[in-house]
């Protein structure tokens, strides 16, 4: 076994002695099965009850208007009488020869795949710096956190100042090292890299969860580590990567299923104001959606493009949680 | 957390999209568009959202002419997501402010009830009342279906300084001349690099993209509704935007420039001489008074391709919702609110306001109506002694007569979008004109088909 491999090996092997012994430990009082059991139960007990605000007011404000939703994607829904016609899958029809579905679709896809690898490693980047941080930290973990409780309009304010392909923060600070900064807002290309610029802004949310995972990765590892002259690049390639590799994990599918209902950021920059330009390229999936039922008040064809939506989110989830869960580290399974 | 957990998270967080748009359930109806000249009872008005001393002193005129009426106002600012909500729920207002470009939209729906019989139960013309463009507005399929105010044209303010340090004269700005203008504006533009400092004129495309088209002999809408984004005169208009952007830094960089503007502030364009010329709603003649002293203004009318003065109608309305409870008491309420008594306050309590305001300039106010502009006009608008902010002023009371309707239709709000699409590509050279409309009237017709699909107007 190589240098590199007995050092990834080492994490969850110390998690494991660690955890045996404490099962050691117990199992001298009473029988192995009864208090495995009677411990299982009560965990599940606990588990629901902490989830249960959840599944309550999923119950009672969701399930409702998601099973309403799926029964008027299957009519032509009036507003002014309240009345549905039966149309069978025509609005799911449509969704195939609408145009500007695909388009929607391409744009949003396009702008995950920008934004999700680059939160990711975004939060992990603060979220690592901030674990370093000693005296202090509380302050700045709160600095770090305020644009989280920015509103979404005033963080599109300051951006269309920022992104400004004139005059604006951003290409003003390019010109420092003799780069001339794109038309951001205004050139269809750099229309959707400026969206995902103004969502870094608010990816304090993600580097929570990742300080929370840094914090339990055990500092024995990385002393181990260090004994054995690994360095802070291969420790944290082989040591906190593995250790907070259910925070990526998580962190990944949370960003992919928000990235795919991307609609603040646009709607602000692009869409609020008629009389301003809307370029195609701003034209997400959520807001073709949120046009279809406030625009044009056609809410069956919008219930079937939010089914649409579900099922691509689903789709895409499973992939990552198969493929995902070949590289994810779960210390229960250990 | 288990990865069935986490599915079901996933799961529930993407069909909250769904859920979100199912919210809106149990209906309304449409009832009876009859009205009665009686109005009584509590009147539940939204969005009435202007109320300076303008809006004060309708609102008081109105209140003391509607006796018996207890009105209860909102006066939070007209949103379609909270309108549909409204009408899902059955808790739907008796009359709504919104602008007037969706008047169309909401009457093919059946969301709103036609008016013409409550203009005939209070005796009033809607044709002699209101200028026929902004009547036309608010038409559709052979019926009026709001109350409308306001209607304050485009025109093109002058920036005197600038045009006399290049040598401009008011009448190089000649809009139905596009090789002169451009020869203007060529003289007027300055830059740093690739950055415009001043742009000689500012067409203001995609906030104005009808004054363009109209204005080159083309059409967006036509009577019927159906979008005629593909017209063949529309290109001329596209055509001439993109060359007024060409010959000053393209309109990329024009378009971060005037984004940079402090237009409400006491820094803006025609404070620091960013532009040489500008198309302009009237309403900015009065964002500019507090100014007086540090611009230099002047104006002219948009000129169609014919040479004649030419502007396009927008303005708000008042409609009434199909389920609105207190339909005559809201049908009182508009029109009073848009009567000549109702105006005639607000003259005077604007004339007291600016009276009460030193160096305070009296511009006065556009109305939707031409016998009460005549009125304010002739009553209130006084020399300043600012030869050009005098012009600026009656420039605008000269084109109002010659306003024209975008037109209306069910799929409105989507045509503008697609316009939007054709003006953007055309004007960073992505498309040419044509090409731009062509795709653009697919579009518009595709939303055009869709609207008609859901329409049911409620008559």
């Amino acid at each position: 076994m190589s240098r590199a491999e007995s050092l990834h090996a080492a994490a969850p092997a110390a998690r494991r002695r660690t955890g045996r012994a404490r099962r050691q430990s117990t199992s001298a009082q009473q029988p192995p099965g009864n208090r495995r059991s009677s411990l299982r139960r009560k965990e599940a007990i606990a588990g629901y009850l902490f989830i249960s605000p959840w599944i309550i007011g999923f119950l009672v404000f969701t399930a409702g208007s998601m099973i309403y939703s799926l029964v008027i994607s299957f009519t032509n829904y009036n507003l002014a009488t309240g009345t549905t016609t039966p149309i069978g899958a025509a609005n799911y029809a449509q969704l195939f020869q609408d145009p500007k579905i695909a388009q929607s679709l391409g744009n949003t896809l396009y702008y995950a795949v920008l934004a999700v690898p680059l939160e990711v490693i975004v939060a992990l980047g603060l979220a690592l710096i901030l674990n370093k941080v000693g005296r202090g930290s509380g302050f700045f973990r709160t600095v770090f956190y305020l644009p989280k409780m920015t509103p979404v309009v005033a963080t599109a304010s300051v951006f269309l100042l920022l992104l400004n392909g004139n005059t604006g923060a951003i290409n003003e600070f390019l010109g420092f090292f003799g780069i001339q900064g794109p038309q951001w807002l205004v050139d269809p290309r750099w229309v959707i890299p400026s969206i995902v610029i103004m969502t870094l802004w608010g990816v304090s949310g993600t580097m929570v969860i990742f300080l929370a995972a840094l914090n339990n990765v055990p500092h024995d590892l990385y002393e181990v580590a260090s004994l054995d002259g690994a360095g802070p690049v291969r420790q944290f390639f082989r040591i906190t990567v593995p250790m907070i590799s259910g925070a990526i994990f998580f962190n990944v599918i949370v960003l992919t299923i928000a990235a795919f209902q991307v609609f603040d950021q646009a709607y602000l920059l692009f869409w609020r104001d008629q009389t301003s330009a809307s370029p195609s390229s701003s034209l997400f999936y959520a807001v073709y959606l949120f046009q279809q039922a406030f625009r044009q008040f056609d809410f069956g064809f919008a219930s079937a493009m939010a089914w649409l939506l579900f099922l691509i989110i689903m789709a895409i989830t499973l992939i990552q949680v198969k493929v995902g869960n070949r590289f994810v580290y779960y210390e229960s399974e250990h | 957390m288990t990865v069935r957990h986490r599915l079901i998270a996933a799961a529930s967080i993407s069909l909250l999209a769904a859920g979100l748009l199912a919210g809106c359930s149990s209906g309304s109806s449409g009832g009876s568009t009859s009205f009665s000249k009686n109005a009584s009872g509590t009147l539940k008005a939204w969005a009435f959202d202007n109320a300076d001393d303008v809006g004060k002193a309708r609102l008081a005129y109105a209140k003391s002419h509607l006796h018996g009426v207890s009105i209860d106002l909102d006066q939070t600012t007209f949103d379609a997501q909270k309108f549909t909500t409204r009408v899902a729920s059955g808790n739907v207002p008796d009359v709504v402010q919104m602008d007037a470009q969706f008047v169309a939209t909401y009457a093919a729906q059946g969301l709103i009830t036609p008016l013409d019989k409550c203009y005939q139960a209070h005796h009033v013309s809607a044709a002699s009342t209101f200028y026929q463009s902004v009547k036309d507005d608010v038409s559709y399929d052979g019926h009026i279906w709001a109350v409308p105010q306001f209607y304050q044209p485009p025109a093109i303010i002058l920036n005197t300084r600038v045009m006399d340090k290049a040598g401009v004269t008011p009448a190089d700005i000649n809009t139905s001349k596009p090789d002169q203008l451009i020869s203007a504006i060529k003289k007027m533009y300055v830059a740093n690099g690739d950055k415009p400092v001043t742009m000689g004129f500012d067409p203001v495309a995609s906030g104005q993209p009808g004054l363009w088209l109209l204005g080159y002999g083309g059409q967006i809408i036509d009577s019927s509704g159906k979008p005629t984004l593909n017209d063949s005169k529309n290109v001329k208009g596209l055509q001439v935007l993109k060359r007024i952007y060409d010959a000053q830094g393209g309109y990329a960089a024009d378009k971060s420039f005037t984004d940079t503007f402090d237009t409400f502030g006491k820094k803006n364009q025609f404070v620091k001489d960013q532009v040489g010329a500008q198309v302009d709603n009237q309403w900015y003649v009065n964002v500019l008074t507090p100014y007086i002293k540090q611009v230099q203004i002047s104006a002219v009318p948009f000129y169609s391709s014919d040479g004649k003065p030419f502007t396009v109608t927008s303005g708000t309305a008042f409609v009434i919702p199909s389920a609105a409870k207190n339909k005559d008491a809201a049908c009182a309420w508009a029109l009073s609110l848009d009567s000549m008594g109702a105006w005639k306050a607000a003259g005077a309590a604007r004339a007291k306001t600016l009276k009460a305001t030193p160096g305070a300039v009296d511009t006065g106010l556009f109305t939707g109506s031409p016998k009460a502009d005549a009125y304010i006009h002739k009553t209130y608008v006084k020399p300043t002694g600012n030869a050009g902010f005098d012009k600026t002023i009656e420039t605008y009371y000269d084109v109002v007569g010659n306003g024209k309707s975008i037109g209306t239709s069910p799929a409105g709000q989507q045509i503008q979008t697609e316009l939007q699409n054709a003006l953007q590509s055309t004007l960073l050279g992505s498309k040419s004109p044509s090409a731009a409309l062509k795709d653009a009237q697919s579009a518009a017709m595709n939303a055009y088909r869709q609207a008609v699909k859901n329409a049911t107007p409620s008559k």
